[in-house]
């Protein structure tokens, strides 16, 4: 079965600006992938933002519900999100 | 009475094992590295308790070695009741394991330690409420300051009795298939030749052993459960029944069927006619539940009695949700747990707090790493300091026994030559645990359990993504540092095999305190300062170098580096100490005899002059590097003792003037070296033991080569110049 659909969505977490709030749409990518994300918490429909990054292509800090967690880079581009007004 | 003690990474169920149990257990600020679990026993309410700390892992189906050793202990069934910690300021997140533990249908206590931390966060948590929607007692703790651990064991101590929750039901679309899976599987069972089980209800999703179906749980779910099978905790008795509710919350006593505790002849009694998977342990819907949410290509490979069935469930919970299995499962526990969290959580305005601040400065595109470079300067700097100011007592006092032994025994017999190079050896090892290693090993715990170490590998994730390793990969990278053989211990909190080889790789080429005191005193001490600051130099340089290299020869799997932050904390004395005597005592256990072992053996081939055979052989190798010949055997000995190669060196050149012996370049040119070339034996057998055989002797030949190649580039650039 194919994992899932590239929806075309407008931005992934990577992009998004920081300080935002941010709506998961969708966690691309095989299992693993799914599966770690799923370990710290981090599932689509969450709101989460974007605290801040880490230079020459580092990793970004958000904040789900009061947990912090460290995104890497090639982690982030894999999350669909849509920003919040 | 068996408690397991299980919480997610920096949850704090150290703290509360340290309590009650005493020195035995480490607890962590960094995700994950309480890596081996450890047993204790406490007297609550006059009975004793088996405590067991297991490692931080985050849900049961496991990322990484560590969490692994958990889930497995877990699924054994070996204990009577679970004490699942929690960090209540992060209630949202910790509630999903709680939620999968909940499906194990036993006995089990949830204990929401760092209360003071969720009210800094402003949360407001109406206990009662969870204790009802969980079907568990639920007792508030602050462990640090050893508030509610009491509390917490007592309360265990009556669930593990009375208590058999129900497992949390999740969306419809889910639980239907799984209900169909678990009969599919049921019946197939009930086919089967039943025999008797071996081991009680042991069963591992990772055990690669295809006869799980033949020997597991399921054999007994036939009704013809042998007393072996007494051994598991739980029993569905009550599970039919209303949920029977902790005593904590209701007067009302549940039945009294489901009040007696289980023997082996009655455990199957009440549906012997009516064999029903709900008998075994792990209970048929949790291993129905963790089938779905597998890798279908593992179960393909592991376990391909089940996978067609298997496979029909992910399909038809895939048609019915549009999501993957796994996902539709996770997600349906997310929206549980979520549920739950806004059901039981007020949150009001968090209080100001410092520790922002500080992350704002620490965690600074900038300043971030000024403040990095600061504090590893400075901490490298101190260890230096206070390593001098030892090393040099530790030594003499060594010497007067060597001096007191040659007083006392005949000096000239293999006996003397033996004592001699075991107090010798006793010397060198003391002379870098206690100064150097003890020190270093205490700082880095205490920048571990403030939480340091998670900042560390956030800013430097960027820069080991040239390396062809995460943020994550720092810690082992860093102890590098201090010794090798705790370095390569420290890669198992790594995911994949590749990330594990390269970090190990990387950190045996950084030069361990051991090579530092060479560095030193012979570049240092001979040719200045600034040299040996150059040799640290051109070690990064060449770190970076070949890390990008394995990164081309290995390239990544793993997606990158998710990590938990935790809060900054006050650092617990009691936690660095045991934090620090684990990552000692690997170096104690497994360095220490060699240590000495190598150093009598030195000692026995200076007494029967074997010398000179050695040297001859490894002549072609000196006289590329233009060293001289009487060196080689002092190369030999640098794998069983890097710093035993300084100690040799002036034993086999006759004289602690090196100078007047080796020219500077020759000097430079064999710390060079001994700095790169093979990492001691003690490392070694870490290597061995953690990445195999194979692995370890690929890194070693690729190390020769490496300082082959960096000594004889030296030896070219200094004739040139």
């Amino acid at each position: 079965m194919r994992d899932t659909e590239n929806f075309g969505s407008p931005m992934n977490l990577y992009e998004a600006g920081d300080h935002a709030e941010l709506r998961i749409l969708l966690i691309t990518g095989g299992w693993e992938v799914r599966r770690s994300f799923n370990q710290m918490g981090i599932q689509p429909g969450d709101r989460v933002r974007v605290l801040r990054r880490a230079p020459f292509g580092g990793p970004l800090m958000i904040d789900n519900k009061g947990t912090q967690v460290a995104v890497g880079k090639q982690m982030a581009e894999k999350i669909r999100v849509e920003v919040l007004p | 009475m068996k408690v397991a003690l299980v919480g997610q990474p920096n949850s704090g169920k150290s703290t509360l094992f340290n309590a009650v149990a005493g020195y035995r257990s480490l607890t962590s600020n960094f995700a994950g590295t309480t890596v081996e679990y450890t047993h204790g026993q406490a007297r609550v309410g006059g009975e004793v308790l088996e405590l067991t700390d297991l490692p931080g892992l985050y849900s049961l189906t496991p990322t990484s070695a560590v969490e692994e050793v958990s889930r497995d202990y877990l699924l054994a069934g070996d204990w009577d009741v679970i004490v699942n910690v929690i960090d209540a300021s992060q209630l949202a997140r910790s509630l999903e394991l709680t939620l999968e533990l909940l499906d194990l249908e036993s006995p089990m206590v949830v204990c929401l330690n760092m209360m003071d931390e969720a009210a800094r966060k402003g949360m407001t948590i109406d206990t009662h409420a969870l204790e009802f929607a969980l079907g568990v007692p639920v007792v508030e703790a602050i462990g640090a300051r050893g508030r509610g651990i009491m509390e917490t064991f007592r309360t265990a101590q009556q669930a593990a009795d009375i208590n058999r929750p129900h497992a949390f039901v999740y969306a419809p679309e889910v639980e239907g298939t799984v209900k169909k899976l678990t009969e599919k599987i049921a019946e197939r069972a009930r086919g089967r030749p039943v025999t008797v089980p071996k081991q009680s209800g042991v069963w591992s999703q990772q055990s690669g052993d295809s006869s799980a179906l033949d020997r597991g749980p399921l054999s007994c779910t036939a009704g013809h459960c042998s007393p072996a099978c007494s051994g598991h905790p739980p029993a569905m008795e009550g599970s039919q029944g209303p949920r029977v509710v902790a005593v904590a919350v209701l007067p009302v006593l549940p039945p009294a069927e489901s009040l007696a505790r289980p023997q082996p002849t009655q455990l199957h009694s009440p549906i012997a006619n009516h064999p029903s998977p709900m008998s075994a342990f792990p209970p048929a819907r949790f291993r129905a539940l963790q089938w779905v949410q597998s890798d279908p290509r593992q179960i393909r490979r592991q376990e391909p009695e089940v996978a067609p069935a298997v496979e029909w469930a992910q399909a038809e919970i895939a048609v019915r949700t549009g999501l993957p299995a796994d996902a539709a499962v996770s997600s349906a526990r997310h929206a549980a747990c979520l549920t739950l969290f806004e059901r039981v959580v007020h949150i009001a305005r968090p209080r100001a707090d410092w520790r922002e601040q500080v992350d704002r400065l620490a965690m600074h595109p900038i300043w971030g790493y000024a403040v990095l470079m600061g504090v590893f300067l400075g901490f490298f700097r101190l260890i230096f300091d206070v390593g001098k100011l030892g090393e040099a007592r530790i030594l003499n006092l060594f010497d007067a026994l060597v001096a007191a032994l040659a007083a006392h025994m005949n000096t000239q017999g293999a006996l003397f030559a033996s004592a001699k190079g075991a107090v010798l050896g006793t010397a060198g090892a003391v002379a870098i645990v206690l100064p150097y290693l003890l020190p270093f090993l205490v700082g880095l715990a205490i920048l571990e359990d403030i939480g340091y170490l998670s900042r560390v590998g956030y800013l430097m994730d960027a820069a080991m993504h040239r390396l062809g390793l995460h943020g994550t990969a720092t810690l082992p990278v860093l102890v590098g540092y201090g010794c090798s053989v705790p370095a390569v211990m420290a890669t198992r909190i790594l995911t994949s095999r590749r990330d594990r080889f390269i970090a190990a790789f990387l950190a045996v080429l950084v030069p361990c305190s051991a090579r530092m005191t060479v560095i030193f005193a012979l570049v240092g001490f001979y040719l200045g300062a600034n040299y040996a600051l150059g040799i640290y130099l051109l070690n990064i340089i060449v770190v970076a170098v070949s890390g990008t290299l394995l990164a081309r020869i290995w390239p990544e799997i793993s997606p990158g580096m998710l990590m938990e932050v935790p809060a900054y904390r006050v650092p617990a004395p009691r936690v660095v100490a045991l934090k620090t005597w684990w990552r000692l005592r690997e170096f104690v256990l497994v360095a220490f005899p060699l240590l000495v072992v190598g150093s009598v053996l030195l000692s026995l081939v200076d007494y029967y002059g074997w010398q000179h055979g050695i040297n001859a052989v490894l002549s072609p190798l000196t006289t590329l590097l233009g060293l001289p010949r009487s060196v080689g055997l002092t190369l030999i000995f640098g794998v069983l003792r890097k710093e035993l190669s300084l100690l040799m060196l002036m034993q086999a050149l006759g004289t602690t003037h090196v100078l007047g012996v080796m020219t500077a370049v020759q000097i430079l040119i064999f710390t060079l070296f001994v700095t790169f070339y093979l990492p001691c034996m003690a490392t070694l057998a870490s290597m061995m033991r953690e990445l195999g055989w194979r692995l370890t002797l690929a890194a070693s030949t690729a190390l020769l080569a490496i300082a082959v190649f960096i000594s004889l580039a030296a030896r070219v650039v200094m004739l040139l110049f």
